[in-house]
């Protein structure tokens, strides 16, 4: 078997793509359909984040997922990843950004490079859906909350006990001293405290 | 072929012969079977009714200068009535439904259906967003990208040194930060431990 594993002859994506491909409403048949696709795969790569109808951004993430893992796998002295990233950036510029901006961020990463929300309907005319289509590590605030308050991760758990810990230390420490106090103080002048007791 | 079809070509045939026969005979066609009929009735209405309408067809006479609208042939049936008003639970319902498949955002309280981010949530985040692609676009023009951007808000340069920011092309928003976008973002998660051996939660005894 001098064959070379045909799996491994393209970088492997860290989305799971569908089995068939979504056809968008053009006049120009599948040439106009990745002419729409390399529009919206540029401005991702531009803006970082993009409010798009679901089914677009379904499609351009596998698009600039792949562009993104071929540029890391190959580099920028490629002659096809060059290509491919001349084809699918329409503004040149955006080229420089690929290979170093976005490949030294996603190099590292076992995660998808892109990720996906979707937007709520509108209700006034619910028929489109749409969806948020980002790249990872971008500088806009967060979609999602912030998890990391959340009560039930484990160190959460352990800081809520050990506070518990140090607050019944603490009380036991005052309830003596206040005990103290008042042994002392009853020893000294009990009759004081009985007459203060009665008015 | 049937008998009551040959019957009914015989009687067609007949009709045409008299027809023909009139013609010849009169000079002009022969008034239709609803006029043949009322010719007969005619002597009848001479007497009893008045002179204007003699000469008129029983319909005419019901109806006047009025005609006649189409109307339905078959009764529809009870279930068929009720889709029709109210459509149908298995594929389509025409009345209004309350939707029971919502949830509360854990930060603002808001309804939304489940999978999909808060709507309250979503548009301040996505108003900011915009505000900053404007002012990330209006920084980089059209030169070759080669460094990673950092967003600043107004005062927020001068809080940190100028090596913090080597390598990072920086942009600037000309408004405060929002409160609900945390500064902390920018901070690395491990940070440098405390100099002070023994450090206890504050204001808890």
């Amino acid at each position: 078997m001098n064959q070379a594993e045909v799996t491994k002859l393209i970088s492997q994506l860290k989305i799971s793509p569908p089995t068939r491909l979504r056809k968008f409403r053009t006049p120009r048949g599948p040439e106009g359909r990745l002419d729409t696709l390399r529009k919206t795969v540029t401005a991702l790569v531009k803006h970082e984040r993009l409010e798009l109808n679901r089914a677009r951004a379904l499609e351009a993430r596998m698009y600039t997922e792949r562009l993104i893992s071929d540029a890391i796998r190959y580099g920028d002295c490629h002659k096809t990843t060059m290509e491919m990233a001349d084809y699918w950036l329409i503004e040149k510029q955006l080229v420089h950004k690929l290979f170093k901006v976005l490949v030294p961020r996603f190099e590292n990463y076992n995660i998808a490079c892109t990720r996906i929300f979707y937007v709520p309907r509108n209700m006034t005319d619910p028929r489109y859906s749409k969806a948020v289509l980002e790249l990872r590590g971008n500088p806009y605030p967060s979609l999602v909350r912030d998890t990391s308050s959340n009560k039930n991760l484990i160190h959460n758990i352990l800081l809520e006990e050990a506070k518990k810990a140090y607050r019944t230390k603490k009380y036991a420490e005052i309830a003596a001293k206040i005990d103290a106090v008042e042994s002392t103080v009853g020893l000294e002048n009990p009759t004081t405290t009985e007459s203060d007791g009665n008015k | 072929m049937s008998l009551s079809s040959l019957i009914y070509r015989l009687t067609g045939t007949l009709r045409t012969v008299e027809r023909a026969f009139l013609l010849v005979l009169n000079g002009k066609y022969p008034p239709d079977n609803f006029r043949l009929c009322l010719d007969q009735l005619q002597p009848q209405e001479n007497w009893n009714n008045s002179q204007i309408n003699s000469h008129k067809g029983i319909l005419e006479q019901i109806l006047g200068d009025g005609f006649l609208f189409a109307v339905p042939k078959h009764r529809r049936t009870i279930e068929k009535r009720l889709k029709r008003k109210y459509g149908d639970p298995e594929y389509h319902m025409k009345i209004l439904l309350p939707n029971k498949k919502l949830q509360v955002c854990n930060v603002c309280g808001d309804d939304h259906e489940p999978k999909t981010l808060c709507p309250t949530c979503y548009k301040k985040v996505i108003e900011e967003t915009r505000a900053m692609q404007d002012a990330i676009q209006n920084e980089l023009k059209l030169e070759p990208v080669e460094q990673e951007v950092v967003v600043m808000y107004e005062g927020e340069k001068d809080s940190k040194p100028e090596e913090f920011w080597k390598g990072k092309r920086i942009v600037e928003m000309e408004k405060p930060r929002p409160q609900w976008f945390s500064d902390n973002l920018l901070q690395k998660t491990t940070q440098k431990g405390a100099e002070t051996s023994d450090v206890k939660p504050s204001n808890l005894g």
